[in-house]
């Protein structure tokens, strides 16, 4: 098995995993409530506490795989362009993997909605099944939450809790508000990483899903 | 070697300059993508950085003709500037100075500006007295020394670039402004209208939001398309220039 590194900043959490010989390490920062995300003064720290847990170091690895969301923008370059700059100085391969899918596949093999706040009273959500995307993420306002759900039978991610009173009527089962299921862990990450497909120099970007506010003039 | 690395507005800008002062390599990608926005758009911006960040430190390295082996410090712009952008600098060159065991160098952008006198065939020696004007920036330092500098005066509203652009603005010219307001001032009369040049600000400080609104006073005193508009911006460039 490739001897993986992996890092997602497209929640509020900021996670680092080293995946050598089937064992995960992971690494990770969770803000308090009302904390801001620790990504830029975390993220790194994290990446060498995962290395040392595991006993190894950068150059010993083989890839970098990282979130690219849907999630906070400035988060998600945070993360995409540590992960570029780590893969630039050691020539590790990089690749791109869906956030939301690290969480889908987290939660096993079902169909299963990952379900991210994002702000604005919306949501981002994709449906996954059998480690596989069946529909891609977007962006929906909560009446329309029902009807993304459909086929699924359990919805993780913040925005699963934040909209349980729309999703649960409809059928779809929400893990309590604590539930690990809702977080984007290293384990997920791994899974989607090794048979991620490589990513050129200049090509790992966010699945931002939303375009910019502004309107040319 | 020292690698640096900018991205606190909409250039996403990489360096490599030796420790004695000689600039290897100095390669500035200019977005271009705001013109049609009219301004500067942060997130457009951030989501540039990140596409072209890996390109230009690779173009900046290339053109050195060095690799990250050759290179002893890392230098990265912290602020000030637009947060988003700043951060994909930033994480960039924290990432490449922890996987390459280097120590990193975070800037202050104006001190930068400062800084850069000291470098290439033409480098200044303190002391001087260093004046800049950019887009996001306009002041007037005293440097006695390579590290500091004591600002004797300062803006108290618009940069001098950002007067350029919304005056060209005004006088309906695309973005950026300072161009094309030269362009068309070049066939005009900086004498044709007296606009003020920094009214009632003391000491060796600089204001240009009075000047805007002259503009925008003077262009409503003609009628709609009989403004001489190469006058206005003769004048109006005048009346910068002038108070620079
Ligand atoms: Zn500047």
């Amino acid at each position: 098995m490739t001897r993986l590194l992996v890092i997602d900043t497209a929640t509020a959490a900021t996670v680092a995993g080293v995946a050598l010989a089937g064992d995960v390490i992971e690494r990770r920062h969770d803000p308090a409530p009302g904390q801001r995300p620790g990504h830029v003064s975390q993220v790194l720290v994290l990446v060498e506490e995962a290395l040392a847990a595991a006993g190894t170091e950068l150059g010993a690895l083989e890839r970098i795989a990282v979130g690219v969301g849907p999630g906070s923008f400035t988060g998600l370059r945070i993360g995409l362009a540590t992960a570029r700059g780590l893969a630039h100085a050691t020539g590790m391969t990089k690749a791109g993997i869906s956030t939301n899918g690290a969480q889908a596949v987290a939660a096993g093999d079902r169909p299963v909605i990952a379900v991210l706040d994002a702000r604005r009273g919306e949501a981002f959500v994709a449906r996954w099944e059998a480690g596989r995307e069946v529909v891609p993420p977007r962006a929906v306002a909560p009446a329309d939450l029902a009807a993304a759900a459909a086929g699924a039978t359990l919805a993780v991610g913040d925005g699963a809790v934040r909209f349980r009173a729309q999703l649960e009527p409809a059928g779809v089962a929400v893990p309590e508000d604590g539930s690990a299921l809702h977080r984007v862990g290293a384990r997920g990450l791994v899974r989607l990483a090794a048979g991620a497909p490589i990513a050129a120099r200049d090509a790992l970007v966010p699945e931002y899903v939303r375009a910019p506010d502004a309107r040319p003039r | 070697m020292i690698l640096g690395i900018e991205t606190s507005c909409d250039d996403t800008c990489a360096a490599v300059v030796t420790g004695d002062g000689a600039i290897r390599s100095n390669v500035i990608s200019s977005q271009g993508v705001h013109d049609r926005y009219g301004g500067v758009v942060p997130e457009v911006a951030s989501r540039h950085h990140l596409e072209l960040i890996d390109a230009v430190v690779d173009d900046a390295l290339g053109r050195a003709d060095a690799t990250l082996d050759d290179v002893d410090l890392i230098a990265v712009t912290q602020g000030p500037g637009l947060v988003g952008a700043l951060l994909v600098g930033l994480s960039s060159a924290k990432a490449l100075a922890a996987a390459c065991g280097l120590p990193l160098a975070p800037v202050d952008h104006l001190q930068g500006h400062v800084a850069a006198n000291f470098l290439g065939p033409a480098a200044f020696a303190p002391p001087f007295l260093c004046l800049v004007a950019s887009g996001g920036h306009t002041f007037l330092a005293r440097v006695t020394a390579h590290e500091g500098f004591e600002v004797l005066g300062q803006t108290l509203d618009d940069a001098a670039g950002e007067a350029f652009d919304k005056g060209a603005r005004l006088l309906g010219l695309p973005f950026p402004g300072g161009p094309p307001l030269e362009r068309l001032a070049r066939d005009g009369d900086p004498q044709a209208f007296a606009f003020p040049i920094a009214a009632g600000v003391a000491g060796l400080d600089f204001s240009f939001s009075g000047l805007k609104t002259a503009l925008l006073y003077k262009l409503r005193e003609f009628e709609p398309g009989a403004a001489p508009l190469a006058d206005l911006a003769a004048a109006f460039q005048h009346a910068i220039v002038e108070a620079l």
